[in-house]
């Protein structure tokens, strides 16, 4: 999601001093591509809900701490993509599940079944859709999404090419190159 | 013939691909199809429709705010005192000379907002209901001590012959500031009859 939201400077200033108000309208300017972001990546409404709020308890907490250098939605965006994978690791360490491996309980998609593509981009695993989700849509470099996952730079590339060569079977694209 | 793996076309869309991957490319149609499959599918994730959420959040983060709020005002009311203590220090050890009348005006200054810190935490600041209008009212007032405790701070660090006009001044300001602090607090307080 492209976020073309420009806050002034002013704003950011008076939620710095804890002002309410200017609190709250950052909270409106970024709830929905926050939600957005957290959605995407994890696989549940409550969960993006969740991750919502925690990011913006985050942001009050910290926002004194952001000096101006590159766009908030940046600074934003960051928070909640470490809060959404803090809750994906939580989520496989307590199903015991390995980081790119398809959920427990999903059934697995034969390749050719025509989904559309929000359909299997759901049926990708946690990792997988948020590797494929920052890094094509969102933008992000695999250096920092490395960083972001605590995980070698080759680990970003392997989960990329794997979750695009499922999608490819998902949405029944032919056979793989 | 070999064609181009997934890894070859996701780097071949980043700039990054072998020399095979970029020859291969311009003679094989089948792996330039794959590749404009590619990128459309990921011109189709960024076109997915954008998801909002159901339920109104601010109102848990709203208190979190308030929550900060009260953190921050107990480490100004800490950092004040500091301040202050440690100003006063500074001018006990000062030499007299610097002009008793500016002394005189400086001491009563930093008495008088002693006092008013006082009277201000008689009314327990924290746990007093507010209306938006008032807690507005006290949110830019602390502010604006904090910004003057900001300046006594870094004159505090000067330590120059030639501030204490200076000095006076910004301790005088602080003055009329608590004291319309104190006047807020107060007002609401009786207003609410406590």
């Amino acid at each position: 999601m492209t976020v073309a939201l420009a806050v002034p400077d002013v704003l950011v200033a008076r939620a710095q001093a804890g002002d309410e108000a200017a609190l709250e309208a950052l909270f409106r300017a970024f709830e929905t591509p926050v939600y957005n972001l957290a959605r995407r990546m994890l696989r549940t409404t409550e969960d993006a809900e969740d991750v919502l709020q925690e990011t913006f308890l985050e942001v009050v907490k910290s926002i004194r701490q952001y000096r101006g250098d590159g766009h908030l939605w940046g600074w934003v965006r960051r928070i909640a993509a470490t809060k959404a994978l803090m809750r994906i690791r939580r989520e496989q360490l307590r199903a015991a599940e390995p980081l790119d491996q398809e959920p427990a309980g999903r059934p697995a998609m034969h390749v050719g079944a025509n989904l559309d593509l929000e359909r299997a981009f759901e049926h990708l695993s946690d990792t997988s859709r948020s590797v494929v989700w920052l890094h094509d849509v969102e933008g992000y470099t695999h250096e920092e999404i490395a960083e972001l996952m605590g995980k070698s730079v080759s680990f970003s590339k392997s989960q990329l090419a794997r979750a695009h060569t499922r999608l490819r079977g998902l949405l029944g694209e032919g056979a793989e190159a | 013939m070999m064609h181009c793996t997934v890894e070859d076309l996701l780097a071949l869309r980043a700039g990054e691909a072998s020399v095979f991957a970029r020859t291969h490319i311009e003679a094989c149609a089948t792996c330039r199809a794959e590749l404009d499959g590619l990128y459309q599918r990921v011109a189709q994730l960024k076109a997915l429709p954008v998801l909002r959420p159901s339920r109104d959040r601010w109102p848990v983060v709203q208190t979190a705010v308030r929550v900060e709020r009260t953190r921050r005002r107990r480490v100004w009311s800490a950092g004040s005192l500091a301040a202050a203590a440690a100003l006063a220090g500074l001018l006990l050890l000062r030499p007299t000379a610097t002009g008793g009348g500016l002394h005189a005006e400086l001491s009563q200054a930093k008495q008088q907002s002693a006092t008013l810190e006082d009277e201000l935490r008689r009314y327990d600041v924290d746990g007093r209901v507010l209306s938006g209008r008032a807690a507005t009212l006290v949110a830019e007032l602390e502010d604006r001590i904090a910004v003057i405790d900001g300046d006594l701070a870094s004159l505090g660090e000067i330590k120059a012959q030639a501030l204490d006009a200076d000095l006076v001044k910004l301790w005088q300001q602080r003055v009329d500031l608590m004291r319309e602090l104190v006047t807020v607090r107060v007002t609401r307080a009786r207003y609410v009859g406590l």
